[in-house]
């Protein structure tokens, strides 16, 4: 497709003596454009136009005012301060109900909110250690980890405050990076990751206690389900689970748990295609840890090759280890199959920025993030030629400092060009965004092209099922019940019910 | 086999496994080096005492962009300019960007060259009334009081400096008028595009109103070529609407007038600097106005080019693209006109993407613009950018204005990145370096070459955006080629100075 259109090119540059051809060129150029991006190529039937027609009239009204009040655009500013307001648009509303496919991109230990953290500060035998950051554990005993002060039962912390209202609004401030005056807050990306890391820290021992556990991701799955997504691919780092009693497992028995909860969930609701597992540990980690990283993949692979998808590290990019110090240990591990963050930076020329290169030479199957693909022209192209699935998180790019205005972020690049480009939401938890489709509105209104309509977002919601680790017959199936569910909304839509 | 040996040969096989295959490196090699060569300045080749004013400049690259890498809430180009700004001269590679030659700026508006500073001076001229009212300032020159509207009246500023008691604090309110830099601790990121466009607006009508006086034009033109050149800049197409100008008596001149005054003072300019090498108009019209009225620019334009061929270069149409008229509302005109003058049109400035000021890309483009003015969106455009490519159109990109105009905040960001990696035709410029006091062109060089650019990017680049301001200027053959006799004289000298410069040479002492 790409050669015919720069054969076309030349045609269309030849400049016209009368007014008639130049519009008429100007408009195939034009055309040219939207038909070259991501879902242009695609024909919507007329119930599909039915749709089209309604959602593009909204977009139409919410970006005019936005473009004619600028004060009042909202997604030039922090997600934080219209991140409520979304809720009321009426092109989120379609979006919501809208069959999404598939999330690719997410990280375990953020995906539901802050106010269930609250709720499990609630259980017996919580201890809780208010240093910097706060921290939990759930023990028999008073906990012998480490902590900056002194680990106090929760039961009684919360008994002694003198408004328990207020004491919970407080302890809910750690469960989330939202926060009233978030360029105050987060000055720079030092600030936002320091917060972010220690969120991480916050909700691991209320997450990493078994019980809570199997719970945890049983109720993470209703809530993408709910979000009208049909299957998850999940990273993990694998934390190591344990008791009241002290017993620390395995990361293996953590993947067990990961194919209990995900087995309880598909019996409870059929109509969910099921989860994967990304075995995702930290980048900031030595050559021989690296190893062991490696075999228990290996060993989880063998043991439940349903569950497994993939491998990846993770951590600030910035600061971690770059993936060319591991490449010997990676190139032999590449029956594996990677789906490497990388390119999670703004810097240009930096180890960080080159991860790009070894994420494509070691062959992932996809790339999170990919953020600083559109200042590598040569990797692009390797890009589109490995069919690469990039997958975008504009609003943890937005949380986590990388732009502030979205109209900035090189997604916009991506979709014009037709990459292989899937939408995920990173850490939706964090930030108190939905499973995707606060994701899915920013990236509609705030990044693509205001012209870009429902073939965009049917064309971005099959790229998360064709650039799943699902196996090819599963893929068939997941797509065709797609199909289906998205018949299902296009035939009920009505325009006057958002 | 022992044990010994056993052990031996698996400490060699996971030795072994810790290497990088020679055909993995050679791969990665590959695709950086592409990177690097299909760069802008990757196929410029470095002599002997380039290539080590390049290690000099590198080592300080490094060590500046190592220290934000690290600190990243020091990283100041994520930041608003104006924060950083006063930090600017303490760079080493800022110092060095500093003295050398840059070429030539193609894309600055006439009446925004010169910094607050030397408005102010200017404002020490006799005759010289200002009217205040809240937030503005219109001045007059005039010999008696002004017959002129104003809402409250017009004074002498001379006696209101005086009557003041504190003329530094005075010329210090005054020189807020004249700058949207205000150092009043704003934060710049809550400021909206249309708000900033009305400041903007608001300082330019104040400049406009103090030079719009004959003899200080004279004197505005002469100090803003010195300070250019001071720059290293040998040479500068600026955009004007060719303003009347008006004398002590209240005589106006005709649009014309404006023409022959850049051109005299030039030429006296480059009777004391002969290797400046001159000056050239894109002459224009706001797009907000009427179609009538754009025409008469136009055609304006036309007659000048006939009267006065090397002094113009071309037609353009200026102000906030996202809310003036698109160019398809000019295309008649502009169509008809093609034939007779060059266009240089702003382009694309715009976050926006599929909007009316995101498709001025393709009429420019379809109008054949020599230049586009800035193309801020291009990047989102695929087959405009190829066509850009392969019809060599330059694009004249001004970093700092975007940032100060609310495009974009983290540099980072900015699209110019894509353009040097993909070698796009790239020009840099300063846009109205004068409306936030900006260096002529070395901010922008800077913030480009250390904000925005490869980490990699080196003195091959710089040198390339150089020689990209002589290859892509209106200048005809003869002009190029004098232009670049000049800059390869200021190169050499420049190489020479960077390599024998010992304050350059401990990259330890900050
Ligand atoms: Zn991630
Ligand atoms: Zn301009």
């Amino acid at each position: 497709m790409r050669s015919v259109i720069l054969a076309v090119l030349p045609i269309l540059f030849i400049h016209a003596k009368c007014d008639d051809k130049y519009h008429e060129k100007r408009k195939q150029l034009v055309e040219l454009e939207l038909r070259m991006a991501l879902g242009g190529n695609s024909t919507l039937n007329d119930k599909e136009n039915i749709v089209n027609n309604c959602l593009m009239q909204h977009k139409f009204n919410e970006l005019d005012y936005g473009f004619d009040n600028p004060d009042h655009y909202n997604l030039s500013h922090h997600f934080f301060n219209y991140r409520k307001q979304i809720q009321k648009s009426k092109v989120y509303k379609i979006i919501q109900s809208m069959p999404k496919g598939a999330v690719l991109h997410v990280h375990d230990m953020a995906i539901i909110g802050p106010d269930y953290f609250v709720n499990l500060t609630y259980m017996d035998h919580l201890y809780v250690c208010f240093g910097k950051p706060i921290k939990f554990w759930f023990s028999y005993t008073v906990p012998n980890t480490t902590c900056d002060g002194d680990w106090k039962l929760m039961k009684d912390v919360r008994k002694a405050a003198a408004n328990v209202t207020q004491f919970d609004a407080d302890l809910r401030k750690h469960f989330t990076l939202v926060c009233d005056n978030p360029d105050v807050v987060y000055p720079s990306i030092k600030e936002t990751w320091d917060t972010f890391m220690g969120y991480f820290t916050s909700v691991f021992g209320l997450l990493s206690f078994r019980p809570n556990w199997e719970q945890y991701f049983y109720d993470a799955l209703k809530l993408f389900r709910a979000d009208n997504i049909m299957y998850v691919e999940v990273r993990s780092i694998l934390p190591n689970l344990y008791e009241l009693d002290g017993t620390v497992y395995d990361k293996i028995i953590t993947a067990k748990a990961y194919r209990k909860a995900i087995n309880k969930f598909l019996k409870d609701y059929p109509d969910f295609l099921g989860a994967k597992l990304i075995f995702a540990p930290s980048r900031k980690v030595d050559a021989k840890v690296l190893d062991s990283y490696i075999q228990t993949a290996r060993h989880i692979k063998r043991d439940m090759p349903d569950l497994y998808a993939g491998f990846d590290l993770v951590g600030q990019e910035d600061l971690g280890n770059p993936l060319i110090e591991f490449v010997p240990q990676l190139l032999q591990a590449k029956d594996l199959n990677f789906f490497f963050h990388a390119g999670e930076t703004n810097w240009f020329g930096t180890l960080t920025d080159e991860n790009l290169v070894d994420a494509v030479l070691l062959g992932a199957k996809r790339i999170g993030h990919g953020y600083a693909l559109a200042k590598h022209p040569a990797l692009m192209r390797e890009v589109i030629k490995k069919d690469i699935g990039i997958e975008v998180n504009v609003l943890s790019n937005a949380v986590l400092s990388l732009v502030k205005d979205v109209r900035n972020h090189p997604l916009n690049i991506f979709l014009s060009l037709d990459l292989p480009v899937v939408l995920s939401s990173d850490d939706p938890g964090a930030w108190e965004a939905d499973p995707l489709s606060d994701d899915f509105y920013v990236a509609f209104v705030g990044v693509a092209s205001r012209l870009a309509d429902l073939r965009m977002l049917k064309g971005l919601a099959l790229n998360s099922l064709k650039y799943s680790a699902l196996k090819a017959e599963h893929k068939v199936r997941a797509i065709r019940e797609f199909n289906s569910r998205w018949n299902d909304f296009v035939n009920h839509f009505d325009c006057k019910s958002y | 086999m022992d044990t010994v040996t056993a052990f031996t040969i698996l400490c060699l096989l996971i030795v072994e496994a810790r290497i990088i295959p020679d055909n993995y490196s050679k791969e990665r090699r590959a695709l950086l080096d592409e990177e690097t060569l299909t760069a802008v300045g990757g196929k410029q080749h470095l002599n002997e005492d380039e290539t080590i004013a390049n290690d000099i400049l590198m080592k300080w690259k490094m060590n500046e962009l190592n220290e934000s890498y690290i600190n990243p809430q020091h990283f100041n180009f994520s930041k608003h300019y104006f924060s950083y700004k006063k930090d600017i001269e303490k760079s080493k590679v800022y110092q060095i960007i500093k003295r050398m030659p840059k070429g030539a700026v193609l894309h600055v508006h006439s009446s925004l060259m010169l910094s607050a500073d030397v408005l102010v001076k200017l404002t020490y001229e006799d005759h010289l009334y200002a009217c205040y009212s809240h937030d503005d300032v219109r001045l007059y020159f005039s010999e008696t009081t002004p017959d002129r509207p104003c809402p409250t009246k017009w004074d002498l500023v001379s006696e209101l400096r005086n009557s003041s008691g504190d003329p530094a604090a005075f010329d210090s309110q005054l020189k807020k008028y004249f700058t949207l830099d205000k150092d009043d601790g704003e934060d710049y990121n809550f400021v909206d595009i249309n708000t900033v466009w009305k400041r903007f607006d608001k300082v330019y009508f104040a400049i406009k109103s103090l030079i719009s006086y004959r003899p200080v034009r004279e004197k505005y033109w002469y100090e803003t070529l010195q300070q250019f050149y001071d720059d290293n800049i040998m040479y500068i197409e600026i955009r004007s609407g060719l303003q009347s100008l008006y004398e002590l008596d209240g005589t106006k001149h005709n649009k014309k007038y404006l023409l022959d005054l850049y051109k005299k003072v030039t030429e006296k300019f480059i009777e004391t600097h002969p290797d400046f090498i001159g000056v050239k108009l894109i002459i224009t019209k706001h797009r907000a106005q009427s179609i009538d009225q754009v025409l008469e620019a136009l055609n304006m334009a036309r007659r000048l080019k006939v009267e006065e061929p090397d002094m113009i270069a071309g037609f353009d149409l200026v102000g906030q693209e996202d809310i003036g008229r698109p160019l398809t509302d000019f295309l008649p005109a502009l169509s008809e006109a093609k034939g007779d003058i060059n266009f240089y049109l702003h382009a694309g400035e715009t976050a926006w993407l599929g909007t009316s000021a995101d498709e001025n890309l393709v009429d420019a483009i379809l109008l054949g613009s020599k230049r586009i003015g800035h193309g801020y969106a291009l990047t989102k455009h695929p087959s405009l950018m190829s066509a850009v490519m392969k019809k060599d159109i330059a694009l004249e990109v001004n970093v700092i204005s975007n940032v100060v105009l609310s495009l974009v905040h983290d540099v980072r960001n900015h699209p110019l990145a894509s353009y040097l990696a993909m070698g796009a035709p790239v020009v840099l410029s300063s846009d109205d370096p004068g409306a936030w006091s900006a260096e002529p062109l070395s901010h922008d060089f800077f913030v480009a070459f250390m904000g925005v650019a490869s980490k990699h990017a080196d003195l091959r680049m710089l040198k390339q955006l150089a020689l990209n301001s002589i290859t892509y200027s209106a200048l005809d053959d003869e002009g190029k080629a004098r232009l670049l006799k000049v800059f390869n004289e200021r190169w050499d000298r420049f190489v020479r100075d960077v390599i024998t410069d010992v304050s350059l040479l401990d990259t330890n002492v900050v």
